[in-house]
């Protein structure tokens, strides 16, 4: 699962210092735009352009003349999309995710929020070590973590031979629950670790003010840390929705000992076969309509958890 | 903090957007194609005395040393070889890029069953006119030239590079042990089968995710699933002929009788190095993997003619296979053929690109290599090759494949997944390919009859 890198919220212009006369604001723009130019040039060439493109491709479509005549791109409205729409596979696949969601999501961040309070109870031993040792997953590439966890899986190839094979682990019916496993076990570390840095900053004296009134390590975990990094939940929580949706790593690696992944089985695993296969336009559609539901659903996660948070 | 996090959620969904776009557009620029291909017959060479320089790519193992050994010879005509991954892999995706912003190069690497799709995208020149490859390809086998001039009388859109004729690779220790002999027809098979299973063992693997194989075995018993009319194309993949292979293996799938593994992977070396299955259905590339993968079971193994649906019957089928083609792009198409003929119709080439990369050429004179005519210990020191070089003989020349396949492999390999997991039977996934190739050509605005 790609989690999206943590990018820092666009710089925004530097307010304005104290007011200056009219002369030196004229060289101020300057500076201004001298700052601005690495960040405006990058961000349109990697970020707003690409988009563009993508959209422009998924109004597009191919027609040629004869079938080994040149192929011409010709404006095509809205074809590529009817396509989407009605595209069982897209919808499969986005259902495949959300079902995947269910399995994954709610465990991952449980367990990593179980981890960070014991971390950031004085009840727990050897902090550090149990910070590093349930981070270490995540410096592990995924793919090879794929790899590593397909090997244990595969009914032949396992050393845990006596599950592997009487369990099919990489059957139709488990393999959405071994992939789950595999995503957890490389984000949990890394959704604690945010949730901790969040109970770090936990002001002392709430909890102390707490155990003067008598409150135990779990009320105050319940009645003021929870609470209180419930921003940080939220948060792993879109970027969960995000990399769920963008789910491609660990299917496609678990493709090599399981016959119950299809090439389909995502839909960035659909936007790249649909590319694979040479149909630009199309998985341009995929891909804009793939972003739009991303949009949708983090959106829709944002405010029913804000209503929440506010209630 | 309220504030920002909207913003923040919007940069997250961005950056989501970008990948998921990025990844949907690794072309850019020119989309009308690479400039129309090289019509046949205007393929002078350059003239006495200018230096050319060509680029060259593919995933041969060592390919590197047969390109020094021609850069050594022939100091007027430099190549650059790049050594890519497999076409699969990502270079077939790259390629396709290229095409787009017309950035090709030179010659190139592309499996048979891929070269329509190159083709469609004017990718390819047509290098009949040029004397190299028109002196050169009357030596390679019936089936391949059909390949690579998809049956345009004089036209060659690449040199046949090595082929993938099947045969049976088989367990001969189990086999004798067990009583049986290799069998000669598909009837033999099945019943061996049955042996095999009541000893334990299975007696091959259907693999699911290796479509390509399957067609293999389809074109052996002479399904058609492309023919080409006058640009129009008609797709054929649930024919009787198809549907005879498809259901003999859903019988053999049905009755548990042979393994459902992916497949040329780590879990069917395993089975394959265990004893788990008795044959593999293989190509000659595939006697190395064989011999690195299955080391316990040196010796014991020996290679038989793949078996036939009529006894007697001499018909073969081809699993891989490749080409170089020179690019539409390049400005010296006389001499990248004249390098292409040359490295894959050369004895010391041939040898040198059997040696490095284990390729079994195309060319006709592959078994008088000195390397293909070794007796192989890990075979009980049969010469494999000549078995090989036969059943390339048999390979029908009149399939060809269709403009659209990486999409067509993707349904099936989908498909047969879930056959074999017991959803569905190997017939409705070819009924449904064959459906769903046909909306996939014509949504590429490919006229289908």
């Amino acid at each position: 699962m790609a989690q999206p890198t943590l990018t820092n919220a666009p710089p925004v212009a530097p307010a304005g210092s104290p007011p200056a006369p009219p002369r030196r604001r004229t060289r101020n723009w300057g500076a201004i735009a001298g700052f601005l130019a690495p960040f405006v040039v990058l961000f349109a060439a990697f970020y707003l352009v690409p988009i563009g493109y993508s959209i422009v491709e998924s109004l597009r479509t191919v027609t040629r003349s004869g079938t080994f005549g040149p192929v011409r791109e010709v404006w095509g409205g809205f074809t590529q999309y009817a396509t989407v729409f009605s595209s069982a596979q897209f919808w499969a696949s986005i259902l495949r995710v959300l079902r995947f969601f269910v399995i994954s999501v709610p465990l991952q961040l449980g367990l990593a929020l179980v981890f960070a309070l014991l971390l950031d109870s004085p009840v727990l031993k050897g902090k550090r070590f149990f910070r590093l040792a349930f981070f270490v997953p995540y410096a592990v590439p995924g793919v090879i973590a794929a790899i590593m966890w397909s090997f244990l899986y595969a009914p032949s190839l396992s050393p845990f031979s006596l599950l592997a094979q009487n369990v099919d682990l990489i059957g139709p019916g488990l393999v959405i629950f071994s992939i789950a496993n595999i995503v957890n076990w490389v984000f949990t570390g890394y959704n604690m670790l945010i949730i901790y840095s969040a109970l770090q900053a936990i002001a002392p004296e709430l909890t102390e003010a707490a155990r003067m009134d008598g409150a135990g390590q779990w009320r105050i975990a319940w009645s003021i840390k929870i609470p209180m990094v419930f921003p940080a939940l939220i948060l792993t929580g879109v970027f969960s929705i995000i990399g769920t949706l963008q789910l491609f790593n660990e299917p496609l690696v678990m493709r090599l000992v399981s016959s119950a992944v299809s090439t389909d089985y995502t839909p960035n695993m659909l936007v790249y076969a649909t590319v694979n296969g040479g149909n630009y336009n199309l998985a341009a559609a995929f891909s804009v309509v793939l972003a739009l539901v991303t949009c949708v659903l983090s959106f829709t996660f944002l405010k029913i958890t804000q209503r929440r948070a506010e209630g | 903090m309220r504030t920002s996090r909207p913003i923040r959620l919007l940069a997250a969904a961005a950056a989501l957007a970008t990948i998921a776009v990025t990844a949907a557009c690794g072309g850019g620029g020119d989309s009308s194609g690479g400039g129309a291909a090289a019509g046949a017959g205007s393929c002078a060479p350059a003239p006495a005395g200018t230096k050319v320089d060509l680029t060259f790519t593919s995933w041969v193992p060592g390919m590197q040393k047969t390109v020094d050994l021609w850069n050594k010879n022939n100091p007027d005509i430099q190549v650059k070889y790049t050594e890519v991954v497999g076409g699969n892999q990502g270079t077939y995706q790259a390629y396709t890029n290229q095409i787009k912003a017309g950035t090709t190069g030179d010659l190139g690497m592309i499996e048979f069953d891929s070269l329509p799709s190159y083709r469609l995208q004017n990718g390819l020149a047509n290098i009949g006119g040029c004397q190299p490859a028109k002196d050169g390809i009357v030596n390679y086998p019936d089936w391949t030239r059909s390949q690579i001039s998809f049956g345009e009388p004089g036209a060659v859109y690449g040199i046949p590079q090595d082929v993938g004729p099947l045969a049976l690779y088989y367990r001969k220790d189990l086999f004798d042990a067990a009583g049986l002999k290799a069998p000669a027809t598909w009837d033999e098979f099945a019943a061996d089968a049955a042996v095999v299973q009541g000893k334990g063992g299975y007696i091959a693997n259907f693999m699911p995710d290796q479509p390509a194989w399957f067609t293999a075995l389809a074109w052996q018993n002479g399904a058609r699933w492309f023919t080409e009319n006058n640009g129009t194309w008609k797709v054929d993949m649930a024919d009787p002929k198809t549907l005879q292979v498809a259901d003999f293996w859903q019988k053999l799938i049905t009755a548990k009788q042979v393994n459902t593994v992916p497949g040329i992977g780590n879990v069917e070396w395993k089975a394959l190095d265990s004893g788990q299955e008795w044959t593999l259905i293989g190509a000659p590339w595939t006697a190395k993997l064989l011999e690195t993968n299955a080391p316990s079971t040196a010796g014991k193994w020996a290679v038989a003619p793949l078996p036939q649906w009529t006894a007697g019957g001499t018909a073969g089928g081809s699993w891989g296979g490749s080409a170089t083609v020179v690019w539409a792009t390049s400005k010296h198409p006389y001499e990248a053929a004249k390098f292409a003929a040359w490295a894959f119709g050369d004895p010391a080439a041939l040898a040198l690109n059997n040696q490095n990369g284990g390729q079994f050429p195309a060319h006709n004179g592959q078994t008088d290599l000195p390397a293909l005519s070794k007796a192989d210990p890990y075979f009980g020191g049969q010469v494999i090759w000549t078995d090989f070089a036969k059943a390339n003989d048999q390979v029908d020349p009149s399939f060809a494949w269709g403009p659209t396949m990486t999409d067509t492999f993707d349904t099936l390999s989908n498909g047969f997944g879930q056959a074999v997991n017991g959803q569905g039977d190997l017939a409705s996934v070819l009924k449904n390919a064959q459906a769903r190739t046909i909306d996939t050509m014509k949504a590429q605005a490919i006229q289908v009859g």
